[in-house]
This record gives structure tokens, sequence and C-alpha cells, in this order.
């Protein structure tokens, strides 16, 4: 069925999963856990890494079970009627990550380079790329996850510029946040971690799957060290109070960049942070896409091009930084009970389904 | 497709042997003449333009024998290897319109006798123009074909070496030929190209070109897809990596396929010197590509939108050289764009020596003009014209052509929206690379998907000893 030509070799997975963690939430994850963790906030991080490396072992042991992607567990083990349901509860939710990927560009290029720009016809050309890239296959795909993590890792050179001024004595006192505090900035970093879900998809198309879990739990391990990375610089950097104020810290990072021939370093990390996104909205469309068209039996490039429709209609109509921030958490909350309630859930009923078949067999 | 009349009468019924010599003598150039032997008339005839008059006179005529009584004693005695006897009226005509000599009995039907005497008019091997190299072997290919193998083969003096010959036109009925090394070539690849070679439906193949076009993967990329090269080392090293070579009949370029990104970036010199030289050269090459792609929608983007970008002292430069110059930086940078186009079809059209007068007036004279006239800046001219230059590095000619294109989409796309179309149009690339694919290979192959085997001979070049396992791309199969 699966045709070997579109088969990826695992250690690609560490690519797939790091690109699609690591998207738009780089630019601005610091206010959002700083709010509540302060300088504790780094231990939120290693947390919601530690976290995600369980849901990590979950998905993988889930897929293993059963050896196809979440549309066919669901089949299997509610049926067809109520499998379908949550199959496009599933889909909906990465088309709509997908679009807040998208949506959370659009919104840092409308702040920091083009204020007046025209979100219809810059949402008809990204459309388009999105569609180009997307019905060339999960080859391309998975491509364009390589090339989206090697051409932008420049970018970590750019560290080193606000080490300068930098005072790690911000960090101190350790654990001066109380456990409940620590708890909802682990929560809230949680979005920062989001989209390893496409894995569920994109599970059959990978060459021997037990080699898999290494790979993808790496990949969260470069994730959570990266952003530790960030975070502990800008709690150096940064007071409090002025980070409350930036919603991109790592773009005001760039902002002190300093190159003979660039004065405004942003610029470039602006422009290197399409083909940054790129791969993570494609990735999110595309399991959308794969899963709408087995369900539906549509021919694939048809979705696509609906759910390119539905991201240039939801992007115009979210406005202003509210509604985007409103539509954000939205994503955010329903991804993190998501991946930490519904997948451990499945993961125990398939347990339970499979010892009764062994049970029944004997 | 057109039928030509011709092919009709080939197929219907088979005409005699005297009908298809009365065709043939419709044509000037076509002589018949007849000796008679003992109780028969031998018709000797041929086309005086395709054979060499000297095999006829020599080792024909006069070892005929006169007095035996049948054809087949008659030719007995000819100093020739092999003749060829055939009882088909379309053989003959086939052979005569290849430059055989043909021998029949007048009014007997039963069998013809070819001779193979075809005068081997070609041109001598001589200095690789395109692809000439200071250090290294100097032959270049020819348009003969027995020529282009010999060069080959007596680089590759191995059983394993297989050619195989397929006739593709219906007009040129060109001889394309395809040589691999069995055993390290990826046979589903030999296949794939015989099957695409002999599936093709054309009048004419003037070139090599014609088939590398139209057997490529994507034909409507512009990203070529087959390297074509002009050096018989190149194509016997090639060989020896496990790919597919192609020569055509009349053509002076050989191509070889399936090729990647990366090679279209080595040239054979690289090989020839010291790799630390050769991997500077090459990672300047690739360094000269990106520049040539990117440098003007970068100047159009930030002089449309970016002036901050730049520090203040950059960016004073800029404006001193740009100010009084009447048009937005995309018109100038586009009207530049087509000069030096302009520059390059002229030069390509014309005798070298006129060419490269124009080359120094329009270069020159045209340039400095233009600037004082306050038509262009100074500064778009000079990377205008690096970026010319820099399109030139690339070994391949093919790929120069295409990076010279590619480079408006990403003009015009800055004139969109700054820097941020530059990067998009950038992605529009790498996803057009990422869908191409050369006989079923990935384009990008190996930087995507990574080998780190063949990485040794592709952005750098690692000292040969470590190149003594093919790369691995190849022999997989």
């Amino acid at each position: 069925m699966i045709n070997k030509n579109e088969q990826i070799s695992p250690f690609l997975v560490f690519f797939l999963v790091l690109k699609v963690q690591m998207g738009i939430g780089v630019l601005g994850f610091q206010r959002i856990i700083i709010k509540s963790a302060g300088n504790d906030s780094w231990i939120a991080v290693i947390l919601a890494g530690l976290l995600f490396s369980i849901v990590i072992w979950c998905m993988l042991t889930l897929l293993n079970l059963h050896k196809q992607n979440l549309m066919g567990i669901h089949t299997q083990l509610f049926g067809k009627v109520l499998g379908g349901i949550l199959n496009i509860i599933w889909i909906s939710y990465w088309l709509f990550m997908g679009i807040a990927v998208y949506r959370t560009y659009v919104e840092v290029v409308q702040a920091w380079m083009f204020p007046q720009i025209n979100v219809l016809t810059f949402s008809i050309v990204f459309a388009l790329l999105i569609y180009y890239t997307v019905s060339g296959g999960f080859q391309v795909i998975t491509g364009i996850c390589f090339l989206g993590v090697i051409i932008p890792s420049y970018l970590i050179l750019t560290i080193f510029f606000p080490l300068e001024y930098t005072d790690f004595r911000n960090l101190l006192p350790v654990w001066n946040h109380s456990y409940k505090e620590i708890a909802l900035a682990t929560k809230n970093m949680s979005l920062s971690y989001l989209g390893i879900s496409t894995l569920l998809m994109y599970f059959p198309l990978i060459k021997q799957q037990k080699k898999a879990n290494k790979w993808a739990q790496l990949a969260n391990i470069i994730t959570t060290l990266s952003y530790l990375l960030l975070i502990i610089v800008s709690i150096g950097f940064y007071s409090e109070n002025q980070i409350s104020r930036y919603v991109w810290a790592t773009l005001s990072f760039w902002s002190i960049v300093q190159v003979p021939f660039v004065e405004r370093f942003e610029y470039i990390g602006i422009a290197t942070w399409v083909i940054f996104i790129l791969p993570n909205i494609c990735l999110f469309i595309w399991a959308a896409t794969k899963g709408a068209s087995v369900l539906f039996n549509v021919a694939p490039n048809k979705i696509t091009m609906l759910y390119l429709v539905i991201l240039i209609v939801v992007s115009l109509s979210l406005k202003n930084r509210d509604q985007i921030n409103t539509f954000l958490n939205y994503m955010s909350y329903t991804g993190f009970y998501l991946y930490t309630v519904y997948i451990p859930i499945l993961l125990c009923l398939s347990f339970i389904m499979k010892k009764k078949e062994v049970m029944h067999e004997n | 497709m057109k039928k030509f009349p011709f092919e009709k009468s080939n197929q219907s019924q088979t005409p005699h042997f005297d009908e298809v010599l009365q065709q043939l003598k419709e044509s000037k150039d076509f002589t018949c003449f007849t000796v008679g032997i003992k109780h028969d008339t031998l018709c000797i005839s041929y086309f005086n333009t395709l054979i060499d008059t000297n095999i006829l006179h020599r080792d024909l005529l006069p070892y005929l024998n006169k007095s035996s009584s049948t054809l087949y004693d008659a030719v007995q005695a000819l100093p020739i290897e092999n003749l060829l006897f055939t009882q088909k009226p379309a053989d003959v005509q086939n052979h005569l319109l290849i430059g055989y000599i043909s021998i029949t009995v007048e009014g007997n039907n039963d069998q013809a006798v070819l001779v193979k005497a075809d005068s081997q008019l070609s041109r001598t091997v001589s200095l690789p123009e395109v692809e000439f190299s200071v250090i290294g072997p100097k032959e270049s290919l020819v348009e003969s074909l027995d020529t282009n193998l010999h060069l080959i083969r007596k680089r590759l003096p191995i059983q394993e070496l297989k050619v195989e010959v397929l006739t593709v036109g219906k007009l040129s009925k060109s001889r394309v030929a395809l040589l691999h090394i069995d055993g390290i070539c990826n046979q589903k690849n030999v296949s794939t190209v015989i099957q695409r070679i002999s599936n093709l439906d054309v009048k004419q193949i003037i070139d090599s070109s014609y088939i590398a076009q139209m057997i490529a993967d994507k034909k409507n990329s512009p990203f070529p897809q087959f390297i074509d090269t002009e050096r018989p080392d190149r194509l016997a090293a090639v060989l020896g990596e496990g790919k597919l070579v192609i020569l055509v009949d009349g053509a002076p370029h050989g191509l070889l396929g399936p090729a990647t990104l990366v090679e279209f970036f080595t040239a054979s010199e690289d090989y020839f010197i010291n790799w630390t030289m050769a991997s500077f050269f090459r990672l300047v090459r690739f360094f000269a590509v990106l520049f040539s792609i990117l440098i003007t929608p970068i100047y159009v983007a930030i002089l449309t939108y970016h002036y901050e970008l730049l520090p203040k002292n950059l960016i004073n430069t800029l404006v001193i050289s740009r100010s009084g110059i009447p048009f937005p930086p995309i018109l100038e940078a586009l009207v530049l764009e087509l000069v030096i186009e302009l520059l390059r079809e002229a030069g390509a059209r014309l005798p070298t020596k006129v060419g490269q007068t124009i080359g120094i007036v329009g270069g020159i004279v045209i340039g400095t003009a233009s600037v004082e006239a306050g038509l262009t800046s100074n500064v778009l001219l000079i990377i205008v014209a690096l970026s010319a230059l820099a399109s030139f590095t690339t070994p391949v000619y093919q790929m120069g052509n295409t990076i010279r294109l590619i480079r408006f989409p990403f003009l015009f796309m800055a004139y969109y929206i700054g820097i941020l179309g530059v990067a998009i149009s950038f992605c529009f690339m790498l996803i057009h690379l990422l869908r191409i694919t050369t006989l079923g290979r990935p384009y990008l192959e190996p930087l995507y998907p990574p080998k780190l085997e063949s990485l040794k001979d592709s952005l750098i070049r690692l000292p040969l000893t470590y190149l003594s396992k093919r790369p691995a791309s190849k022999h997989e199969e």
C-alpha cells in the first residue's frame, strides 16, 4: 500500500520533529512563561521538555502497537462513526495549527517590517508556496524540513551578541516561585513544543520504525536545549518588567546584533524565518490533507486547495493582536489536552483492546 | 505526427530491387551502372556523394570476378571484410542511404550484396573550447559518433563497457549511442533511458541537446537534468561512477546522467589540482551562484523598502550614487539586467572577433556613459556586472543560462515585498529543486536526502584517495 519511494530514512524523523516543534514559538515564548514563573522559567522549559519526551514515547508506543496512522487507529478502536468524528477533530486541529503558525508569522511581519502589508495578496502568494510544497508529496515536505533546519541554523550564532550585556545573576535566587506558578508556566510553555502530533500521520512512511523513537527523542532534547539557551539568555538580558512588554523577545535580541554591513539584523532574521516556518505549516497542512483525503476519499490536491482558502479567510478575519492571541490560546489549550490527556487515554484503551484480543484468541 | 509519403511506400507491399533503384535514380547524385558477367548483368549502384569512391575503384571493381556465373561467386574475391547479403529491397534502400554500395543482378530479385563504402569525412579531434582546462587532457568530442566512441573506449579498455545504439528521428535517422559500464551502472536507469529514447516520436535529432530536453524527468523545469560535456575524459570518468552517457551522431557534445545539482558545479579541472584548491574553487563557485541570483534582488529590496537595513555609512554611499536617477530601483535594475542580457546575446551571435569589440563597446562605453548621463547608479552597475560575471563561473554552460533566468522572478518578488519576497522566491526555488528528479533520483542529492559518502565530492572535494569508493548514491540498485 505504501509506495517505497515515499518512505524516508529514520534519521530524517529528527528533522521532522525538530522542525515542527521549533516554529514560531521561538520568536516570543519568553514573555508567556516569565509572566508566571519569573527567573525560574528555565525550570518550566525543562519540565515541558520532559513532558513532551513522555508524550513522544506514548505516541510511538501507540503507533508501534498498531502499525498504522492515527486515522487507522481511530477507526480500528472506535468504529467508523465515532472514529470518523475523532478524526475530524484531529484534522481540524492540524489545519488550525497550520493557520495559527501562518497568522502569527504574518503578525510578526506586520509588527516589524510592513505595517501596511496587504494580508490578502501576501496570503495568496504564501498559499501558492504551500500548495507547491504540499502537492509535491511527503518527500518534498521532509526535504524542506531538513533544509528548514540546516539553512536557518546560522541564526544560532546571533545568541552571542546579547551575551555581552547579560547578567546571569538575574537567575538567582533559584526556586523562588511556587509549584503552582511553575506548573502554570510549564503548561504555557507547551504551545512552543506542540506540533509533534504530525508524527501520528507520517509514522507509516518511516523505514525501520523501531529507530524512530531514538531520533524523535533526540530532536526533543535539542529543542529543549535551544529553548533553554534562549530563556537563560533572555532572563539574563532583560529585566522581568521589561520582558513583559516584549511580545517577540527573540526578535528584540536581533535588534542589538551589529555587523559591518547590516544595521537591522531582525529584517534578515524575519526573512530567514520564512524557510523556518514554511515546513511547519506545510507539515500541518499535509497531515490534515492526508487525513481528510482518506476519510472522505477525495483527491488530496483538492483538499489542500480548500484548506488554503480557509487559511486565507481565517488569516483575514483575525485582525488584531487580541484576536490572534485568543486564537493562539485556544489552540494551545486544545493542543495541551490532546497531547497530555487524549493520547495517554488512547494508549491505555489500545492496550486494553489488545489484551482482550489476545485473551479472545486464547 | 505527420506521415511522410516515403514511409507509406516503405511499409506497403515490398517492391522489387529494380523499383527501389528506379526510385533512387530520381536523385541526381545516385549512380547506377552495369557490369556484365558470364550470363547476367550486375547492377552496381550507390550514392556518389555518400561513398568513398576510392573503395569502389581500389577494392571493388578490380576484384569482381567477371567469369563467374552467379552473384555469389562474383563477389567472393572482394578484399572487404564483411559483405551483407540481403533479400529485402527495404534493406537495400536503407543501406544505400547510409553509404553502402549495392550489387544486384538485373532482372533477378533473389539477392543483393551490400558493401560498406561510406566516406568518413569528419573534423579531426581538437582542443575543447567550451570546457577548456589548463591542466589535463586536451581532446574534445567531434561530430562523428565512431570517433567519439573511440575516444571513450580507449580510456576504458574493459569488456564491461557496453554500447547500445538506437536510431531516432524519421528524417534524420540519427544514431544515438548509450554507454554504460555493466555492474556499476543501475540497470533500471539503462532500461528507462532506452525506453524513453525509443519512444521519441520526432522528425530530426540535430544535436544531443534534443535528447536531453526530450527525455528529462521534468521537462518544464529551467534546470538542466543532463550534463552536457565535450570532454571525453569527463565522460569516461563518470562512466566509472555508474552514470550513463548518451552520444548522438553529429553532436560534438555527450550527455551524462542522472546528474544532480552539485555536479553542475564541478569542473574536470577540479580533479586535476590539489584537493584544497579544488574545494576552495568549488565553494567560490557556489558562492558566486548565490551571489549572482540574490544580489540584484537584494539591492532592489533594500532601496525600495528597507533603507534602515544598512548601516549609515553604507547607505550614504548608495544614496549618493542614486541621487538624481529618475527611475525607481526595480526599473533601474531591470533595464541594466536586460542590457547585460542584450550584450551576452549579441556577443553569442556575432563572430568571435566582432563579439569582443561589442563586449568592450557595450560594457565599458555604454556602462560609463549611462552612469555619467545619470540613468543608472554606478553601484548597481557594479552589482549587475559582478552578478553577470558570477553566473559565468558555472562549468556547465546550461546552468549559467538557468541562473540568469531565475534571477528575474526574484527581482519582481523583491519589488513586491522586499527582502521577504527574496526569501519567498528562494523557498520556491528550493521546493522546485526538491521536486525535480533525474531518472527517478532526487536532484538535490547528496544534500537532500543527505548522503555522507557522496558529500565527500560535492560542495568540496576531498583527496582522491578518499574518493576511491564510488559515491554511495550510484551503486544502489
